[in-house]
């Protein structure tokens, strides 16, 4: 329904020599905008004038400015009808009205009638697993699911099995988040408390064993979770995945379905997929195929890139580099180990008697500390500092913050890290990533 | 038992003067006791062995129904005080004073035990009513389950006689394990003399039994003080953790501790109400009927108009229109997976065997994930040559042979039965009456400068039991460990006149596998 009556526009509010443009939505449609990615690039600030918006399930604020960084791609759907302005120049704004937003409701009206079914019989809610190729919009779905989920008054639970563009924590790492309220229209879903656990790199395929144990883990603690705690086992999970739909990467689909007992399966625009699901789950999986949106934008490898930069930049200085302060100081190598999970992979004939080579994969390397150090992400193990024997329990420890390497001085034996806490360290086990991080900016 | 006077002699009981005759003959006795020799073991009724028994009977009952001469000017005279259980000396002690006794009042005591241990010796004479009392009479009145048995006394005796010095044992005297662990001065001689005092104002000088309730519930009291102590210790590492965590984003995965400290906690329980009918959930049942559930499944043979979702379901009570899905069929991703012809070989290997797994009865029959994936255990079991009917019981073999360990590990996993130490967990262990430390023995050697105010560390503690007990269990000598501390606890076991001693040590069973 467009709106009626607003007339003036840009004379009202005189952003600072920002061009506004104003649009007026029907009902179900959304207005799409693109802001420029690089460095120059200006920021774009959103406003709802009249009716009701939101942002992949987030509300809009009726007259409250939302600012989006270089790089933003955003949609406004609308329910109802209503009429935003844009401040700023966009690189692209439109409004389009062929968007799967219904289904994807829909989508949320039979979880919803799930989690009531569950309440009611004393079940656990509704595990449901979003998969598709890159670039579908999975995190997307998941945040409107996870989102909605909320505003109904359920207590979801987010797992986050992305490593390469994780939504809660650095990438290469795979977490579980509960989530309390919906996501910010800017920021994303508060980030309190995590479980994060240390996986190194930034596909899964690295490391396929490592990436299924790790799985495995996170749905251990998450049903233990469910045992105490009523409200998120009625909540239930919702499961975002990664790109990586063929050979091991769909395996690990499997695995992670079978660990997480999911009920429900999301296939985002990828029939051969779900044909594939639907042969290899059991019966008692539900598999549903979704389409992906129009409005969903490939990314290129370096967009990637810079989308894993710009999250661990997040860790250390906070939202858009402002909101915290991290430390610099000095670690000796004496005090800390440094461990590598996995080692490189040997052919069968020479391995010990009895052993296969899963064991090498979930195996701690000791790291020596050198030049080649410099710019790793390095994780904080919450393992307890232990002698040989504690060695064991690393993989599977939980991981209680992370510290970027940014200088080793070989001669004096010490390394200067990147903390977002000041001295000393937590716990003395560091594990290494393959990911490297420049603070330049 | 020597008994001082014959039942049958009409004479006055108490100032019987021998003649110098008597006396005479009285000194010149042999004081030999009567060696008893190897024991036979079997009564085979030969006459050598009646004779010899008999005649070594006749030794024991001559040597018993002699009577005893002493000095009167060598006797102590001592007056039994029947309420208070002690005996009060009314002539001056004699050199038994140096370890035994107590004074109070400006008068002084002796323990039962201790007078009838100084009447068998010959060195005291108690009077009850103006009546001296026979060593019998000590026995009767004197030992009782207020002061001590029989057995405690005969240990007492017994290790009197070897010279030892032997005090009860005051549980109250004793150092906490608190006390203890903070290595506390030990204030020795105050609590000795308050020790007196407590004994002069309470009537039963036994403070074992009728003040053990009390002292236990001290020494527990100070026992949670360590525990206390001991998590503060633990909280400081993860204090430190918080402090990193929270300081910017909040992106680590804490500990529960450090997350309950936040106030949110990833083990957050609801409230009580919801709590009870948590343990219920059957967490795996598939107790879903997706036919009545409306995914909008593109895949599926949906067709039309998917209706209006409720908007009780919808968040903000949205009210929303039907949605045209076969509009949508039409756009949904059919493009072919680019991949190399290598790819494509193995894929096509890869259709070829598998199929459906929900063709399989077997999977059909499953109802939900936890079925499906012990049917997935079996067939793998069944696969790998695991011997099932082990396995799929309740009490399951310890080890997995398919999962290689080296042999130490190995030996730690089936080690069912931890080893302990004695000191371990005893602090927490709640008292009890069935096993109680009697007395304190310290060497003979050190009696030339012993003092009963500041008796020092003693040698061992004595506990008394009978041969008829049954042998204390792991719980009972962990007690006594922990009540004696760092003193060896000795188990002194009566069989009727014979005491034999034990004791309990630490020691490590041998390991055969070196790393």
């Amino acid at each position: 329904m467009a709106t009626e009556g607003v007339e003036k526009t840009s004379e009202d509010v005189p952003a600072a020599g920002k061009v506004s443009n104003r649009f007026d939505l029907e009902k179900e449609t959304e207005l799409r905008f693109e802001v420029e990615a690089g460095e120059a690039a200006e920021q774009v600030e959103l406003e709802l004038l009249t009716g009701m918006a939101e942002v992949f399930g987030s509300e809009l604020n009726r007259n409250k400015k939302y600012t989006f960084g270089p790089g933003s791609k955003i949609a406004v759907f609308t329910w109802q009808g209503c009429s935003v302005n844009l401040y700023g120049k966009p690189e692209v704004a439109y409004v389009s009205k062929d968007t799967p937003m219904l289904l994807y409701l829909n989508t949320h009206a039979a979880l919803e009638q799930m989690r009531k079914q569950a309440e009611r019989d004393n079940e656990r809610g509704p595990r449901v697993m979003v998969v598709g190729p890159t670039d579908v919009g999975k995190s997307t779905v998941c945040r409107l699911l996870l989102s909605y989920a909320v505003r109904v008054g359920r207590r979801p639970t987010l797992v986050e099995l992305d490593v390469g563009q994780s939504g809660v924590s650095v990438p290469g790492t795979v977490s579980a988040l509960c989530i309390e309220r919906p996501a910010d229209v800017e920021e994303g879903f508060s980030v309190q408390a995590p479980l994060v656990y240390h996986f190194g790199s930034t596909t899964p395929g690295t490391n396929i064993k490592l990436y299924n144990k790790l799985t495995s883990c996170l749905a251990e603690v998450f049903s233990q979770r469910c045992e105490v705690n009523r409200k998120a086992s009625v909540g239930g999970c919702i499961i975002n995945t990664c790109g990586w739909v063929k050979g091991s990467g769909y395996q690990a689909l499997v695995h992670c379905a079978s660990a997480f007992q999911v009920d429900v399966v999301l296939v985002l625009d990828h029939e051969r997929l779900y044909n594939e699901l639907k042969r290899d789950l059991p019966h008692f999986v539900r598999v549903v195929l979704l389409p992906k949106s129009g409005g969903v934008v490939e990314r290129s490898k370096e967009c990637r890139r810079d989308a894993r930069d710009e999250k661990i930049r997040e860790y250390f200085y906070g939202f858009r580099g402002s909101s915290y302060y991290p430390f610099s100081y000095e670690v000796r190598f004496s005090d800390v180990r440094i461990y590598k999970i996995g080692a490189p992979s040997i052919p069968d004939s020479c391995l010990p008697l009895g052993m296969s080579q899963d064991d090498t994969q979930l195996k701690l390397v000791p790291v020596t500390p050198g030049r080649d150090l410099t710019y790793h992400v390095l994780s904080v193990s919450s393992a307890e500092d232990g002698e040989e024997g504690a060695r064991k329990g690393i993989v599977e420890s939980p991981v209680c913050g992370f510290i970027v390497v940014t200088y080793v001085d070989t001669q004096t034996q010490v390394m200067k890290v990147l903390s977002p806490a000041p001295r000393p360290l937590p716990r003395h086990t560091l594990l290494i990533m393959d990911i490297r991080f420049m603070d330049m900016k | 038992m020597a008994d001082k006077h014959k039942p049958d002699t009409d004479r006055s009981f108490f100032s019987e003067i021998l003649s110098p005759s008597e006396l005479f003959a009285a000194r010149s006795r042999s004081h030999k006791i009567p060696i008893r020799g190897q024991k036979d073991f079997f009564p085979n009724d030969s006459e050598e062995q009646r004779q010899r028994l008999e005649q070594s009977l006749n030794e024991h009952w001559s040597l018993i129904s002699e009577e005893r001469v002493e000095r009167l000017g060598n006797l102590v005279r001592a007056k039994w005080i029947p309420g208070d259980q002690i005996v009060e000396l009314q002539s001056p002690a004699g050199k038994f004073w140096q370890t035994m006794g107590f004074s109070s009042d400006g008068k002084q005591f002796l323990l039962p035990e201790e007078a009838l241990y100084l009447m068998e010796c010959g060195n005291l004479q108690v009077f009850h009513r103006d009546l001296p009392l026979s060593i019998q009479d000590g026995y009767e009145r004197f030992l009782s389950p207020n002061t001590l048995r029989l057995q405690q006394y005969q240990v007492f005796g017994h290790l009197k006689r070897l010279g030892y010095v032997v005090h009860r044992f005051d549980p109250s005297s004793e150092p906490s394990s608190y006390a203890r662990r903070l290595n506390l001065p030990q204030s020795r001689d105050r609590a000795g003399r308050q020790l007196k005092r407590k004994r002069s104002a309470s009537p039963t000088p036994s403070c074992s039994r009728s003040e053990a309730p009390e002292e236990s519930t001290t020494e527990r009291m100070e026992d949670d003080k360590p525990r206390h102590d001991g998590e503060e210790e633990k909280t400081v590492p993860e204090s430190q953790l918080t402090a990193s965590s929270e300081a910017p984003s909040v992106q680590a995965a804490t500990t529960s501790t450090a997350e309950e400290r936040r106030g949110r906690s990833w083990w957050m329980t609801e409230d009580l109400k919801h709590k009870a009918s948590v343990h219920c959930p059957p967490s795996a049942s598939s107790h879903w009927d997706f036919s009545t559930v409306p995914f909008p499944d593109l895949g599926g043979r949906l067709s039309g108009c998917l209706a209006s979702p409720d908007p009780s379901l919808l968040p903000g009570a949205l009210a929303v229109g039907v949605c045209d899905v076969a509009a949508w069929k039409g756009r949904i991703n059919l493009r072919k997976v680019k991949m190399s012809a290598k790819e494509r070989n193995r894929e096509k290997e890869v259709c070829r065997r598998r199929r459906d797994i929900n063709k399989d009865r077997e999977v059909q029959q499953c109802s939900n994930w936890a079925d499906y994936k012990k049917l997935l255990a079996k067939r793998q079991g069944r696969r790998k040559g695991r011997p099932e009917h082990l396995w799929n019981r309740e009490v399951a073999p310890l080890h997995d042979p398919r999962q290689p360990l080296p042999t130490g590990e190995l030996l730690d996993k089936i080690s069912v039965l931890k080893s302990t130490n004695l000191l371990e967990g005893a602090s927490r262990l709640k008292g009890s009456d069935e096993w109680k430390i009697c007395f304190n023995v310290y060497q003979p050697d050190t009696v030339a400068d012993f003092k009963k105010s500041n008796p020092g560390k003693p040698y061992s503690r004595m506990c008394v039991c009978s041969f008829d007990d049954p042998v204390p269990d792991l719980r009972a000598i962990k007690l006594l460990a922990s009540q004696s501390g760092d003193v060896p606890v000795v188990i002194a076991v009566v069989d009727h006149g014979d005491i034999s001693f034990y004791t309990f040590k630490d020691f490590q069973l041998p390991k055969d596998v070196y790393p």
